[in-house]
């Protein structure tokens, strides 16, 4: 009994050795190798899993076009679990074993932290194609990029929009204390808002998976002054119901927000409710308002997966891959120092999610913001705009 | 009495030679394989303090926490507070009190100081909770863990909140990692043999006939929780500076179950069980998540199938309840001393024959 158990642990580290021995070829037409990690599993998974289906959909048409450099492109991919433990070996992996060339992924600041400084300790550039804290690259200096804007770049273009579009001088804030993402999103917007000459006249906060909104609610109601539109930032699982409850007692300003909007739930949870609320996004993803890319975008991925993109993230791996892809070839060569250097000189990149630039120094792009008007429970392209002034990150 | 020093002697012995073994296995791993093998292995190490820690708790005691990670939260925050470079503090931490601001600990007082803070948390809460059993404690402990949390998510002056807290350094390696391993299994299994451990099973098995014996329940049932949560939260500093980069919601529900689930399928009431459940469970998982990514079997090529390796996982837990609910040791030890004397006696035996 004792002798079988001590056997089969043996020939489970074996196994485990085994897979680990990767096979090292390195003729020039084999493929380029491009780290992939996303959370299709675990509570990540709603974001990652559309990113992890546009990057390969993109690999797939670079390799169709003949590839990069004549090199046809390999992602390899692991699942990060949502845990940062098992990403931290999955980017070890990459690293060492499968040696590739360049990294992307993830939606989330934190888990975009376990992987990356593991890329840059190697040499290895990695681009978030979701995580939008724009105090990110700084903490992996010069190897850590964004696909996507910053929170910065979205809350002053939703402030300018409403100040200056809109003409809301007043506003009521509320925000979720639980996330990185909103309390950012909100301090930006604010500070943004507030530099126009706007006015905050109540703010109120709340924690993430709150239920009950009434006790805000009476607050605003109760307030001297009413708003003439209300911010609220708030993460995707909770905007439906907060859009509910205010329009339920009867609040029917306009509700403005941030990316954590873009999900299906915002005008399933509301029914009738879900007007007259404005969120910036990466873009509008419609087969019939969305731009021309996107359009052929989305009858790309229903041709491959069956069903259109889930949302804006599909269109973001998408872009990501077809970055680093642009970046090797302006590179012209798979050295990983070069391919950093390549990607930090990115000018006017025609992505799907808009033009995006790499300023020098800086890993947060300058890109285009989509303002998003929900408008009797249909998804309707307000605007497209590049904001004026950005709050430092 | 004789016999008594002999037992002594020999369990120092056996010690010893596992101890030299461990950390020869550490040299090997330092030296010999890629740094995800050693990843794989800092990780283990990290869940062997865990478990065997909490073992000290739910297993000889009888108190089912499921807060522990609560303690977890504690000890990473605590410490990574202490060692961040000043620098940083200043950019990251700005409204730290001024003493704190200008202070910089090594890896060692800081992570010490982190399992202190956890072991007082844990007396303070656990003057009142202790005095619950049964299923009360263990939610009792969960509200504790929850309390945390929610504390970690609003303290931004102290814990940047719900934000991201980077820029820890990266102090924890084998060495350290192996260090206190040993410290760990030493203490609690000191104290698990010791008149203690004894009081502490009696009021796991039967808490009022333990009473009416003259036993402290509450003394016992405190001393294995705060020396619990000491250790719990040293594995924390551990973690926090093997990741580096974390924020409250790595503390919460996922590895309460994760540890949870490692010291029941090891044995809840063994030491050298809740090593053999973490090893196993690790390098099982490891293998399932390089597996689900598609194996070519040489005559058929499987497709990647992503989360294949938690389900099956969890079917070999359920099955592993079904047929040994008691867990791979159930409250029983690895003797050494006696593996060692068969194996000696075996060489023996070789000898005697080649002879």
């Amino acid at each position: 009994m004792k002798k079988s158990i001590l056997i089969s642990v043996f020939l489970v580290i074996a196994t485990l050795l085994a897979s680990c021995a990767g096979s090292t070829q390195s003729a020039t037409n084999t493929p380029i190798k491009i780290g992939v990690l996303y959370n299709v599993t675990g509570s990540q998974a709603s974001l990652d899993a559309p990113s992890y289906n546009g990057a390969m959909l993109a690999a797939k048409e670079i390799n169709a076009a003949g590839g990069v450099l004549g090199r046809q492109i390999q992602i390899v991919f692991f699942d990060g679990k949502s845990d940062a433990t098992v990403i931290g070996n999955a980017a070890t992996q990459l690293v060492e074993t499968d040696k590739v060339v360049a990294m992307m992924g993830f939606s989330d600041s934190d888990m975009t932290l376990a992987a990356a400084p593991i890329a840059a300790k190697a040499g290895i550039v990695f681009v978030t194609s979701g995580a939008t804290s724009p105090k990110l690259p700084d903490q992996v200096p010069n190897y850590l990029f964004l696909a996507c804007f910053g929170d910065n770049v979205q809350a002053a273009a939703g402030a300018e929009y409403a100040y200056n579009t809109l003409n809301y001088k007043t506003v009521y804030l509320l925000t979720d204390q639980g996330m990185e993402y909103t309390k950012l999103l909100s301090k930006y917007f604010k500070e943004r808002y507030t530099e126009l000459g706007g006015q905050a006249i109540l703010e109120d906060s709340y924690q993430t998976g709150d239920k009950d909104f009434s006790a805000q609610i009476t607050r605003l109601k109760g307030n001297s002054t009413q708003p003439d539109f209300l911010y609220i930032a708030a993460g995707p699982d909770d905007i439906g119901t907060i859009v509910k409850q205010f329009r339920d007692s009867g609040i029917d300003k306009a509700i403005m927000g941030g990316d954590g909007y873009d999900t299906p739930l915002l005008v399933q949870i509301p029914g009738k409710g879900a007007t007259n609320v404005y969120f910036t996004t990466h873009s509008l993803m419609d087969p019939n308002l969305g731009t021309d890319p996107i359009k052929k975008f989305i009858s790309a991925y229903t041709a491959e997966y069956g069903n259109p993109p889930e949302n804006a993230f599909a269109a973001l791996g998408y872009d990501t891959m077809k970055l680093i892809a642009d970046a090797i070839s302006r590179a012209k060569s798979t050295d990983s120092k070069a391919i950093r250097d390549a990607l930090a000189a990115t000018k006017d990149f025609p992505g799907i999610t808009g033009k995006l630039t790499y300023l020098p120094g800086s890993g947060v792009p300058q890109k285009g913001v989509t303002i998003i008007l929900v408008k009797d429970q249909k998804l309707t392209l307000g605007a497209e705009v590049v904001p004026e002034k950005i709050p430092a990150p | 009495m004789q016999t008594n020093e002999k037992k002594t002697l020999s369990s120092l012995v056996t010690g010893l030679i596992l101890v030299a073994f461990f950390f020869g296995l550490l040299a090997f791993i330092n030296l010999g394989t890629s740094s995800y093998i050693q990843r794989i292995v800092i990780g283990l190490c990290i869940s062997i303090i865990l478990v065997v820690s909490l073992n000290l708790s739910s297993g000889f005691t009888g108190v089912f926490s499921l807060g522990h990670i609560g303690f977890m939260a504690i000890g990473a925050y605590t410490a990574a507070i202490l060692t961040l470079p000043l620098s940083l503090k200043l950019s990251y931490l700005p409204d730290l009190p001024a003493w704190l601001e200008n202070t910089q600990l090594s890896f060692l007082p800081a992570t010490i100081i982190g399992g202190v803070i956890a072991m007082l948390v844990a007396l303070f809460i656990g003057i009142s909770i202790m005095r619950l059993t049964g299923p009360y404690v263990s939610v009792a402990t969960l509200g504790f863990m929850v309390i945390v949390n929610v504390v970690l998510t609003n303290w931004d002056s102290m814990t940047r909140g719900a934000r991201t807290f980077s820029g820890v350094p990266p102090y924890t390696n084998l060495w350290w990692v192996g260090g206190w391993t040993v410290v760990t299994i030493y203490v609690i299994w000191r104290l698990a043999r010791s008149s203690f451990g004894r009081q502490m099973m009696a009021i796991r098995d039967n808490y009022i006939a333990a009473q009416s014996l003259g036993i402290n329940v509450l003394r016992m049932r405190l001393l294995a929780f705060c020396v619990s949560a000491f250790f719990t939260a040293v594995a924390g500093s551990l973690w926090a500076h093997f990741i580096q980069s974390f924020s409250p919601k790595a503390f919460l529900f996922d590895e309460t179950f994760n540890i949870i689930i490692m010291l029941i399928v090891g044995g809840m009431g063994s030491i050298s069980g809740s090593v053999i459940g973490v090893v196993g469970i690790t390098i099982l998982s490891e293998v399932l998540r390089n597996a689900e990514r598609g194996v070519n079997l040489g005559f058929v090529q499987i497709p990647p199938v992503y989360g294949a390796s938690q389900i099956l996982m969890a079917v070999i837990f359920i099955l592993l309840i079904i047929f040994r609910s008691e867990g791979i040791m159930g409250k029983r030890e690895l003797d050494f001393s006696r593996i060692f004397s068969f194996l000696f006696r075996k060489t023996k035996r070789k000898e005697a024959a080649s002879q």
